[in-house]
């Protein structure tokens, strides 16, 4: 029963999404899209995560991937679709050769790098200006399908999607087992026959190549690049605090935390023009505070131990 | 029966001509609520709306102000346009700030084409991004290029005016982000144009250095080595474009390293809150659409300037606060001199109207490079002196004397 109502909601849930911009209204619509993009990017962090890496570089591949949809659109006449594409593709190429540098180091040595490693593809950008347009940015003339809200909201769903879909396949799959022991001893992984090195690069060039689709589509919704707002810590933090918020080291943790910060922070923005951003960060403090596993993690935890109290009673 | 029947129309129809002309305009507005100037302009926008439903409003209707927060946040900027246009409802658009909020709004500003009234947003890449077939936009604020020929005009009229002034060589230290390189690239491309002999900065410009810093407020503050190499330089006129938290410091290390150029002038896009109290703040020029002391020229200014007061119990602080004044009655009188809500009408009677504003100038619009519709042209040459911000140019809004050269305050 069980195996069959869970690919049961999950479809309605997904025809339910395809469908809802022929029932809700383009601010909503807008509202989803910017949630989507965040839980992508959160999801990809959590991704990392579970392999033991704590990564800084989100807002560093976001803003490469968006930079190179704009470049090849503009200079090269690529189709916005195709540009995305491309971005994916040149990210996760960056990941790869960066990866044989980075992820040899561990703990705060690796997030620190992969900070610098945001600040570096900054500067780099704002130092090319005849490519990048510079510390102004670029603009295009035209937003991907000339700003239709339905089509820019099935796009971005579609990555979200695939992101939830990649999130699970890494947790239904042996890759789950792997990234787990890397996670938690990796000299009993290593012992135990794990590519240590082969899955960490794996897991690396996946979510940076996610992160910079998710930034290659934020552009060109939006029709322009700069390095401030493209390479903003905005892109790092709120993942970051999304992850967290729902629940570390799984795929539902990240969506819920998406959802719920994202529907609070306009929500609270409307009934509180004044003071609701430290409503927001305080109710993110709270949440971290008294339920370190996130939302979901907190919630599942007590099922189980209600499920083992139920079965222990009836036994 | 059928005598019943007409009264209950007639009554029906009177009911809902009173409801219709007691509907309000609405108007949206998204501005930055956690930062000074969208706050200040906010509170300006919203003694505008009051003064003019006091006064019975416009054709006959309220105005109602629906303000959205848009955290300096595009995508959220972006959301707030969409949430005015389907949700509010709202006839105009209005505010704004920071340019990388407003290149998000502006592919959802041309899905709507709702006239538009923009304050914000300097970054020649809006105006790009705009492109030149938005009439229904209107911009307020001067774009980047033109602040920089502004000056320009500026200068060189002080120069005539003040026959002990000598610009020659100018030197522009500017902070290493967008802010302060946007600012060098324009200042170079004024250089090229004036080494041709075009351009404002043509008849006094002969020599041109910059040299970058890092700003305090992005973990910077120390200037010495770019205070140095501008000593070496010995500028005429020596500018720096960096943020708030360099104010002092700057004037501070300059006294420090023993270098006194005859003008010291800042550009940051906002000052520190306390600056005019400061002894080294007397005699550094900063530039400004707006100083509280073009209330003794201006009636408009002081009238707004006490309104204000009078309204917040606070002294308006930035020049977005007359700005965001100015955003809704500009608007107003354009509705005023079309005398419906017609949009071509609207459009036309806004690129007619001469609004005369508490900036001190006439409001008047004009083309720019793209658009067809921008206001202001340039920004004003201020002073601090004994603690007050006092106007040097335009020479004909001036407050006081140009007090030249520039020597470090005790």
């Amino acid at each position: 029963m069980k195996k069959t109502i869970f690919p049961i909601i999950t479809i309605l849930a997904i025809v339910l999404l395809i469908f809802l911009p022929y029932f809700i209204g383009a601010y909503l619509l807008h509202v989803l899209m910017t949630i989507f993009i965040y839980m992508t990017l959160a999801l990809s962090w959590d991704m990392m995560l579970r392999t033991g890496q704590l990564s800084f570089g989100v807002a560093g591949f976001f803003g490469v991937g968006a930079y190179a949809s704009i470049i090849t659109c503009s200079r090269f006449g690529f189709n916005p679709l195709v540009s995305i594409l491309f971005a994916g593709f040149f990210v996760a190429l960056i990941a790869l050769g960066l990866g044989f540098a980075v992820l040899k180091l561990r703990d705060i040595y690796f997030s620190i790098t992969t900070l610098a490693i945001t600040m570096v593809f900054s500067v780099i950008i704002r130092n090319i200006p005849k490519l990048t347009g510079g510390a102004s940015g670029k603009v295009i003339p035209n937003v991907i399908f000339n700003g239709d809200s339905a089509k820019t909201y099935w796009l971005i769903l579609s990555l979200a999607l695939i992101t939830i879909l990649i999130s699970e396949m890494f947790n239904r799959t042996k890759i789950h087992f792997a990234i787990n022991s890397i996670r938690n001893d990796e000299i009993i992984a290593r012992s135990s026959g794990i590519n240590i090195f082969g899955y960490l690069l794996f897991v690396f060039i996946i979510s940076s190549a996610l992160q910079g689709i998710a930034g290659a589509i934020y552009t060109q919704q939006y029709g322009f690049v700069s390095p401030e707002t493209t390479f903003s810590l905005d892109f790092l933090l709120l993942p970051m605090a999304m992850a967290l918020v729902g629940g570390i080291y799984s795929t539902w943790g990240s969506v819920i935390g998406a959802l719920v910060l994202g529907f609070a922070s306009e929500y609270l923005k409307l009934i509180m023009p004044y003071g609701h951003l430290i409503i927001y960060g305080i109710m993110i403090v709270l949440i971290i505070l008294f339920l370190p596993k996130g939302i979901y993690g907190t919630t599942k935890d007590k099922i189980i131990t209600h499920k083992i109290e139920k079965k222990s009673l009836s036994e | 029966m059928k005598r019943i029947f007409l009264v209950m129309m007639s009554l029906l129809m009177v009911f809902s001509c009173a409801l219709a002309a007691e509907k309000p305009i609405k108007i949206g507005a998204v501005n930055p609520l956690g930062d000074i100037t969208g706050d200040q302009a906010t509170k300006a926008m919203k003694l505008a709306v009051k003064e003019i439903n006091d006064a019975g409003g416009v054709l006959g209707r309220p105005i109602e102000l629906i303000v959205i927060d848009d955290e300096m946040n595009p995508a959220k900027g972006a959301a707030a346009i969409e949430r005015l246009a389907t949700v509010e409802n709202v006839d105009f658009f209005v505010g704004g700030m920071g340019s990388g909020v407003h290149l998000a709004q502006v592919p959802i500003l041309k899905k709507y084409q709702k006239i538009t009234v923009w304050i914000g947003a300097a970054s020649h890449q809006a105006e790009i991004a705009m492109g030149p077939d938005a009439d229904w936009y209107f911009h307020l604020h001067p774009w980047d290029y033109q602040q920089g020929e502004g000056y320009g005009v500026g200068w060189t009229e002080i120069v005539h005016a003040y026959p002990n002034v000598k610009i020659e060589k100018v030197f522009l230290a500017y902070e290493e982000g967008a802010f302060g390189t946007d600012s060098y690239t324009s200042y170079i491309d004024l250089y090229e144009a004036a080494k041709r002999g075009e351009g404002s900065w043509k008849e006094i410009l002969k020599e041109f250095k910059g040299a970058s810093f890092k700003s305090a407020s992005l973990g910077g503050g120390d200037y010495r080595a770019m205070l140095n190499q501008a000593k070496a330089f010995n500028p005429d006129l020596f500018i720096w474009a960096g943020y708030d938290a360099d104010a002092i410091p700057i004037v501070a290390q300059a006294k420090e390293v023993n270098f006194q150029p005859p003008l010291f002038v800042g550009a940051p896009p906002g000052w520190p809150a306390d600056f005019g109290k400061n002894p080294l703040s007397e005699n550094v020029i900063l530039y400004g659409m707006w100083a509280p002391t073009l209330n003794e020229v201006s009636p408009v200014a002081k009238h707004f300037y006490d309104a204000y007061v009078e309204m917040w119990k606070e002294e308006p602080a930035t020049y977005f606060a007359p700005l965001g004044y100015t955003n809704i009655y500009f608007l107003v009188e354009g509705i005023k001199k079309a005398g419906s809500l017609d949009k071509n009408a609207i459009i036309e009677a806004l690129r007619t109207i001469e609004y005369e504003s508490p900036l001190g100038e006439v409001l008047k619009i004009e083309p720019s490079r793209i658009i067809k519709n921008q206001g202001f042209k340039y920004q004003k040459i201020l002073q601090w002196q004994k603690g007050r911000q006092e106007v040097i140019w335009p020479l004909e809004l001036a407050t006081t004397q140009l007090v030249y050269p520039f020597k470090f305050g005790k």
